[in-house]
């Protein structure tokens, strides 16, 4: 784009200026100009979703105990075996198998197996394609986090939710297009929704579930049109400055900046403000009223953000403690299933109502799954298992109502149909309209991808 | 066609067989050719190459020429031509070795497949592939190295002369000017003063300049002003708090290890006192890196005063990201890594990293020249942090010499001994006064235990225990008649009982030992033996060892048991001993009021040491078998003799109203001294750092595909082999100083060079090479390549001297442009690369933060303590809960906690660097976020008060008060209409503050909400 285009852009659009359209507090209807990197565009590819809801369990959610369904397991259950790989130690270990603590049932029209630990989740199974031959390289919390979320398991890389920003813009600019909902960090901390390399304006923005979400949303003074005030002499100030440097365009960013801010001041509490759902609502995902925390608020908020066009929700049910990571006492699992379960039910019940789900790809992942084995018999926990875990996808282009993946006949291996995260990074570009192998971003005298060099679309769930 | 099949055919039968057919003519009469085109190419394009060809090189493997395949893989030679049972090709497409299994994952080749590849390499392994250009990588060879720019010596450069460049008023402006002519791009004008002084302070200080300084400046008419200003600038200190920032970005700077628990680093902040030290004193750059790398090394030949500051510059190497949870080689291999790479970027600007899995792609470093410096990171000592499992940092180098370092070790030795004499005089004062403890210490009738339960402190017990009624002894000849006693049930031979005394007796001339104790079996239903023993430590040295089954009771004679008595089940007895520790003998005895046993002159343990300072009552005794269970009570340990039953307890509980103070008294001397000996011992009785220190010299194996347990072969340790490849001499220790050495020596290409670099992209945004910690073949070449040799060479003739480079480029018309707009050079050069003006920069994270506390009047000049991290021994940080905090401040931002794994919350919104990594250059980004906190956070509402407060407190009408305000914030004065607007703003806001404020509130809001708008506006944020 020429310079002096820009130039005749940004004064037809300051002649109406910050001030004047923030007295009117018609913020909202400003759109990105193409030049900026958040401004909504088009894939590789026609897409079949236009947004995605991550849904993350902090620690490594036992397979064995929700989504594979293992009879043999059952039946061989305290026998000793020889494990190859451990732990992912080399050598050969003896080990005792151990039967799933929860029962399974069969959902829906389709049968798909679901334990007792996601009774709600198996009511909407047949929206649900269930990937039971997930696998990834590392069986270490931190490792495992950042492979899920940014396809590097070792050095610190752009987040999926980055990478979709950096590819397809977001179509509010009023609203981050890249929010995380987590009460807590999970393992790797912030590098887990880092946009890392890629422009800093992709990097999710952490949302803390409680009274105040967003840091410093809130004008200090209660009185609006004292701020109004200030941010017109700003403006004017800002504009004065910018006539004799109209070329630079991150002065006119800076500027939008605080437009968007003041958008989202008025747009971010309302998205955040679930008084106006209603009881049924509510209900759908286990949530009361006046609740300002928990995994249904992440998940109703979702929703809310996502009709507001945020492009990709990323939630994280539990942070580095507490969480799935149950070595001492499978029981645990059912404490964490019971608060998610219900609210993801919801969720995905609600998005259908609203016709949303067709185009909102919902994803749920961990860092791996746990050892369907155990040093000793009736040990009542579980270790890490990395080589053989599930996932699932639904909405969005996703088939429902089938199983993709199958493991060996005790949950310990992938036998059938592998999906390594890479392929799960793959797989949700594709269905945005991205080609993982286009996506990328020179750095460091190298194009970098969400895949690395890696990745296989599963084109045998897309509808 | 039928030739093949017929061949393939036979060639489907069993191995063995096979082999010896496929010799046979009939194999042979199709041509080699026809049969590597035919039966061989087909399987490897179709199931090999995918991963071991152009694309991928699995294993290090590739198979798409015959070049290629004939180098091998990680694993050595995949094909022996003629021996197909010896090629690790034919293994792994047989599947024999579980670990070697191809094509993988059950794709498992067709027999006839197999056997065609077997036939073919039974054969000679004839292959037509020859490799060309484009198959072999696009790795530089040190040969096109040498001709690559940045590997070829520096130029010596003389500025371009031209009688008609006019412009140029130093010699690095008659470069730019050249190319500036070249890409007929005119300058444009200079920048006003105004300008020129707020641009230079940021840029040198991160603070802005006072209205004074303005004032000084604009009104000083020699033809130096400018540099005058800039050698005031120089001196400030905050001149060293900007630059090492600057530093600390690339060497990956933070307060915490980076590991899962991210435990704090107390010491980390030594290093970046040194490196804003180094800055503001000049040191020549070559010695500010050598020491980085070397300093604990140069420290043991140096001066004495510099000894600690040599040794803190090592932090440089070990403040990287750290992965392990304990001090282990397991994962040191990664903290190697980041050092390595972290040298390479920020000195070289060599990614060697990528060298770690296999050579270098693009440039010339191969895996061998990583492992050469791997071995001398391995042969170093590294300051280990703490971590999940070892939640204690250890190895921190001392910042005094090492004779120093025993000389202080030896006085805390002889300190803590003084300290444990003076308290076991205390102790044995307290129990000559304190009955109770005359027999040893509280509580040996277990009258203060908890009856139904095993024994509390300072008992310890294992297996089946209680504390009960029913276990008390008859006897009241030690202690007064109680109520408890304790009960131990059969259990295993571990099981028992044990107590240590406070106060255990040593061997002195002339005094004897005296133990009792009462005892009974409870029942007869088990054979086997307890004991007892009666020693120093948990059976360390034994001193003496007695035995009783439910019917006899033995006692050891040196080596020997020796049966003394029969013992009745259910009936009690008391022991008494009298060692004599000088002779070596004990005797005693056994029995009951009116039957008691004699014996005398027994040896004690042969081995034992003269201390008594345990009792243990277990299930190992003379006898083997179960224990019988038992009852115990009434222990007794002193120096003087026990009376006989019946003689009435030796400690009597009254104690003298006197003694009672001065027990008290006593006790709050002990617990004092105790605590004092705990606090010293735990006290380093010297400095440390967080640095690394030799360690034991070896040479590493190179890691296939950068995996620690697939070793490969040794590599001497040595200097990269586009640099020299010297090798480190024999017996001169880990080699950090030689590679020290080798990064400065002036012949060098890259050192100088890319600091060089570094410092022009400081003061312009943007390098020379726009890739500043990349000088190989993916970086981007310099835009003016005479000018930075010319910089290289001055500054190395300077004496490494960074001020005097700071000079030379700011002194420069070039770095005196001003920032406007120019229509036609847009057209040309939007990007600025050829410096037709002085590219406009917003402000980092560090700046806006600093300058708001600045004119704000709030900002702390001093050096601020160390952060106050939790006391060292409460840390117990895991991966579940690790450590996290946010300090807040008023010192400069470069003070600041910086934690790596949860980011201070200001600093990452503000991008700030990332310090998991060596950055090489910020990436500043305009988000919401940021918006809301300029608007809405505490911190800016609070700066403006205080900055509303200032201006307040100015004399002057609103006119000059709003001046002051703006050339203060903006450092310029707006034309007229601008101030009015201003004032009329503040009076507006005055008048809509609502209702119950005074006067002077509103003043205060109202001028605060001014100075918001000034702090947060473009004027403020960027620099012209």
């Amino acid at each position: 784009m020429n310079q002096s285009q820009t130039r005749r852009e940004f004064l037809s659009r300051a002649s109406g200026g910050f001030g004047a359209v923030a007295l009117a507090g018609m913020c909202s209807e400003l759109q990105a100009a193409p030049d900026n990197p958040l401004s909504a565009r088009n894939g590789h590819h026609a897409a079949k979703a236009d947004r995605v809801i991550f849904l993350y369990s902090t620690g490594g959610t036992s397979h064995i105990d929700t989504f594979n369904h293992r009879p043999q397991l059952i039946t061989d259950h305290g026998k000793s075996i020889t494990a190859s790989r451990w732990l992912n130690k080399s050598g050969e270990f003896n080990r005792f198998l151990i039967k799933p603590r929860y029962a399974f049932k069969q959902y829906g029209q389709s049968g798909t197996w679901v334990s007792d630990l996601f009774p709600h989740v198996g009511s909407v199974i047949d929206d649900v394609c269930v990937l039971n031959a997930m696998h990834c390289e590392s069986d270490g919390h931190d490792k495992a986090t950042l492979a899920a979320h940014t396809g590097s398991a070792q050095f610190s890389r752009p987040s999926a939710g980055s990478w979709v920003s950096y590819g397809l813009g977001t179509v509010n600019q009023n609203l981050p297009s890249f929010v995380v909902l987590a009460p807590a960090a999970p393992y790797a901390g912030a590098q887990t929704w880092s946009s890392d390399f890629l422009p800093a304006c992709h990097q999710g923005t952490h949302v803390m579930p409680g009274t105040e979400p967003l840091p410093n949303i809130r004008p200090r003074n209660a009185n609006t049109e004292l701020q109004q005030m200030e941010l017109a002499l700003q403006s004017r100030l800002n504009q004065a400055h910018l006539a004799q440097r109209a070329a630079d365009q991150s002065l006119d960013a800076r500027i939008r900046s605080f437009e968007t801010a003041f958008g989202m001041q008025r747009e971010a509490p309302e998205a955040f403000d679930l008084s106006q759902e209603t009881e049924d609502t509510l209900r759908l995902y286990g949530l009361e009223r006046g609740a300002t925390s928990g995994f249904g608020w992440q998940c109703l908020v979702a929703r809310r953000l996502a009709e507001r066009g945020v492009r990709f929700l990323e939630l994280i049910d539990v942070g580095s403690s507490g969480n799935w990571d149950s070595h001492g006492d499978m029981g645990d699992h059912q404490r964490l299933a019971k608060a998610i379960d219900k609210p993801i039910a919801g969720l995905l019940t609600d998005l259908k109502q609203r016709g949303m789900l067709d185009r909102t790809l919902v994803v749920w992942t961990t860092e791996f799954g746990r050892t369907p084995f155990h040093l000793q018999a009736d040990h009542a926990g579980r270790e890490h298992h990395n080589l053989c875990f599930s996932s699932w996808m639904a909405g969005g282009g996703v088939k429902g109502g089938i199983v993709y993946g199958q493991s060996d006949e005790y949950g310990i291996l992938t036998s059938e149909d592998a999906v390594h995260t890479h392929d799960l990074h793959a797989t949700m570009l594709h269905l945005l309209g991205i080609d993982h192998e286009r996506l990328t971003f020179r750095h460091a005298g190298r194009d970098f991808r969400l895949t690395d060099v890696h990745g296989r679309v599963v084109h045998e769930i897309i509808s | 066609m039928s030739n093949y099949k017929k061949a393939a055919r036979q060639c489907v039968i069993p191995w063995g067989i096979a082999c010896i057919l496929l010799i046979a003519p009939n194999c042979r009469a199709e041509s080699d050719d026809d049969f590597f085109e035919a039966r061989v190419r087909p399987v490897l394009v179709k199931h090999c190459q995918d991963c071991h060809g152009a694309k991928k090189q699995e294993g290090g493997l590739r198979l798409d020429s015959r070049d290629a395949w004939m180098r091998g893989g990680d694993r050595g030679e995949a094909i022996i031509a003629g021996q197909a049972d010896k090629s690790l090709l034919i293994k792994a497409v047989r599947h024999d070795d579980p670990d070697l299994q191809m094509p993988p994952d059950n794709k498992k080749l067709t027999a006839a497949e197999i056997a065609d590849l077997e036939a073919w390499v039974q054969r000679g392994a004839y292959d037509p592939r020859r490799e060309t250009a484009t198959q072999t990588s696009e790795k530089m060879s040190l040969e096109e190295a040498r001709a690559f720019w940045s590997f070829q010596p520096l130029q010596a450069v003389t500025p371009p002369q031209n009688t008609t460049d006019h412009w140029s008023r130093t010699p690095l402006d008659a470069f730019v000017h050249a190319e500036l002519k070249k890409h007929e791009l005119s300058p444009v004008a200079d920048a006003d003063r105004r300008t020129l002084i707020r641009r230079a302070t940021f840029d040198l200080t991160g603070l802005p300049p006072t209205p004074e300084e303005i004032d000084a400046f604009r009104h000083d008419e020699s033809a130096n002003a400018f540099e005058a200003v800039v050698d005031r600038l120089l001196k400030s200190p905050a001149y060293g708090e900007r630059w090492g920032r600057h530093w600390l970005d690339v060497a990956r700077y933070a307060d915490t290890a980076g590991d899962g628990a991210d435990y704090p680093v107390r010491e980390a902040g030594k290093y970046r006192n040194w490196v804003i030290n180094a800055f503001n004193h000049d040191q020549p750059f070559n010695e500010f890196v050598r020491e980085q790398i070397a300093g604990d090394i140069l420290a043991l030949n140096g001066p004495a005063e510099k000894y600690a500051d040599r040794v803190t510059a090592t932090g440089f190497l070990a403040i990287g990201k750290r992965y392990g949870y304990k001090p282990s080689p397991d994962y040191q291999y990664l903290d190697f890594g980041d050092a390595i790479d972290s040298v390479g970027r920020s000195l070289l600007g060599l990614s060697l990293g990528c060298a770690r899995c296999h050579d270098h792609k693009y440039d010339p470093v191969s895996a061998a020249d990583y492992y050469a410096l791997y071995g001398i990171m391995e042969s170093t000592q590294w300051a280990f942090p703490g971590g999940e499992e070892q939640k204690r940092p250890s190895h921190f180098p001392p910042l005094v010499p090492p004779d120093e370092v025993a000389k202080r070790e030896k006085a805390k030795a002889e300190e803590l001994a003084r300290m444990d004499c003076a308290i076991a005089a205390l102790k044995r004062q307290r129990s000559e006064l304190d009955p109770d403890s005359l027999v040893g210490g509280a509580d040996l009738g277990f009258e203060a235990q908890q009856s139904g339960k095993p024994p509390g402190k300072p008992w310890f017990s294992a297996g089946p225990i209680e504390v009960t009624a029913e276990a008390q002894s008859p006897f009241d000849h030690i202690h007064p008649p109680g109520k408890l006693g304790i009960r131990l049930g059969s259990g295993k031979p571990n099981d028992g009982l044990r107590y240590v005394f406070e106060n255990g007796l040593r061997a002195m001339p002339d005094k004897q030992m005296h133990f009792t104790i009462d005892f009974r079996a409870v029942d007869a239903n088990e054979k086997g033996a307890f004991r007892f023993f009666i020693g120093r430590g948990v059976v360390e040295s034994l001193s003496v060892e007695c035995s009783a089954t439910a019917t006899e009771f033995a006692i050891r004679n040196g080596s020997n048991w020796e049966v003394i008595r029969q013992l009745t089940p259910g009936t009690w007895y008391t022991l008494r001993l009298t060692i004599d520790p000088a002779a070596k003998t004990y005797s005693g005895i056994i029995g009951t009021r009116d039957d008691l046993i004699v014996f005398q002159d027994k040896q004690t343990g042969p081995n034992w040491d003269g201390v008594i300072d345990c009792f243990i009552c277990d299930g190992i005794g003379h006898v083997a078998g179960a224990a019988c269970a038992r009852d115990l009570d009434n222990l007794g340990l002193r120096e003087t003799a026990f009376g006989a039953p019946d003689s009435g307890p030796v400690a009597p509980r009254s104690v003298e109203p006197d003694s009672q103070l001065r027990i008290a008294a006593l006790d709050v001397e002990i617990k004092t001294l105790t605590e004092r000996r705990q606090a010293a011992s735990t006290e380093l009785t010297y400095p440390v750092a967080y640095g690394v220190a030799e360690g034991s010299p070896m040479n590493s194996r190179i890691q296939l595909r950068g995996e620690p347990h697939r070793l490969s072969d040794e590599v001497p340790r040595r200097n990269l082999e586009v640099l020299g490849g010297e090798v480190v001499p024999a017996g001169s220790g880990s080699g950090r100083l030689e590679l020290a050495n080798w990064i400065t020596r002036p012949t060098n290409p890259l050192t100088a060079r890319v600091f060089v670099n570094r410092v022009w992209q400081w003061h312009f945004g943007e390098g020379l090479v726009a890739t500043p910690s990349d000088f190989g073949s993916r970086g981007a070449v310099p835009t003016h390549p005479e000018l930075l040799d010319w910089l290289a060479g001055e500054f190395i003739a300077s004496g490494w001297s960074v001020k005097s480079l700071h000079r030379l480029i700011m002194n420069s018309r070039t770095y005196q442009l001003s920032s406007v707009d120019h229509e036609a050079n847009l057209a040309v050069d939007p990007g600025n690369r050829w410096h037709w003006r002085y590219s406009r920069r917003s402000l980092d994270a560090e700046s806006i933060r600093d300058a708001m506390l600045a004119v704000s009047g709030r900002l702390d000049r001093n050096v601020p303590e160390s952060h106050p991290f939790p006391a060292v021994d409460t840390w117990a940080f895991t991966i579940h809960n690790p450590f996290h905090a946010v300090y807040d401040s008023n010192h400069r931002s470069v003070y600041l906690m910086v934690q790596r794994n949860r980011r201070h919350p200001y600093l990452a919104l503000f991008d700030a660097a990332d310090p998991n990594q060596s950055i090489a250059a910020r990436q500043p980004t305009t988000t919401p976020t940021q918006a809301l906190f300029l608007m809405n956070s505490p911190f800016v509402h609070e700066a403006s008060d205080s900055f509303a407060r200032r201006i307040i407190s100015l004399s002057g009408d609103d006119q000059a008060k709003m001046r002051w305000a703006f050339e203060t914030a903006h450092g310029q004065i707006p034309e007229d209409t601008i101030v009015r607007d201003a004032i009329a703003f503040v009076s507006a806001y005055r008048e809509k503050l609502a209702g119950n404020e005074s006067i002077a509130e509103k003043d205060i809001a109202a001028w605060s909400a001014l100075v918001r708008v000034l702090l947060t506006s473009n004027a403020f944020l960027y620099v012209d």
